[in-house]
């Protein structure tokens, strides 16, 4: 299964990371390939997301999905199945880097 | 720059889908807040705006975007100053 993952052609993906509930890489590869210290920020950031403004995000809803946009890449996070994936991905240069 | 800081949020807080914006200064203390958002938010914002430039300390700091089916948050850094916006998508 997880090869099946790791083969799987995402458009623009540079890198790929599958972390457990507990933050250990279960699987990498490309330019995130063995990248403990991107795994451990990103499970700080998780627990740190967990509890953003309880006033305008009830704490049941949760997040789904979590991005970090740089001006040509991106990192996309989701949880699934109590396993993190993480993908590193390139991204087009006509969008605008202010994407606010 | 508080009178500033208030023109920004007043421009935020009228555009579609906007529900209330949080902004916090380089020690996560609450600058400024407007809708539906708390200032007890500030400093987590900061503490997340600060995670994330961890992740690439030699690029300047990523624009940090938290959705669900309903909600959607957007945490950007300029300069010492970090802002949150909630953003409802229905």
């Amino acid at each position: 299964m997880l090869d099946i993952l790791d083969d799987m052609d995402r458009p623009g993906q540079t890198g790929y990371l599958l972390l457990n509930d507990e933050g250990a890489v279960l699987s990498s590869s490309g330019d995130l390939e063995n990248d403990e210290r991107t795994a451990a920020t990103i499970m700080g950031l998780i627990n740190l997301t967990s509890q953003v403004d309880s006033k305008a995000f009830p704490p049941e809803e949760g997040f789904k999905k979590l991005s970090f946009v740089y001006d040509d890449h991106c990192y996309i996070i989701c949880l699934s199945n109590r396993k993190i994936h993480v993908v590193k991905k390139k991204l087009p240069t006509d969008i605008p880097s202010n994407i606010v | 720059m508080e009178k500033k800081l208030e023109t920004v949020m007043d421009e935020l807080i009228a555009r579609p889908g906007v529900v209330g914006c949080v902004f916090a200064d380089h020690q996560g203390l609450c600058l400024g807040v407007t809708g539906k958002a708390s200032d007890d938010s500030a400093g987590i914002i900061h503490a997340i705006a600060e995670e994330a430039a961890r992740l690439e300390p030699k690029s300047k700091p990523p624009v940090i975007l938290l959705e669900n089916d309903n909600r959607s948050c957007i945490i950007t850094t300029t300069g010492t100053v970090t802002g949150a916006i909630f953003k409802s998508i229905n």
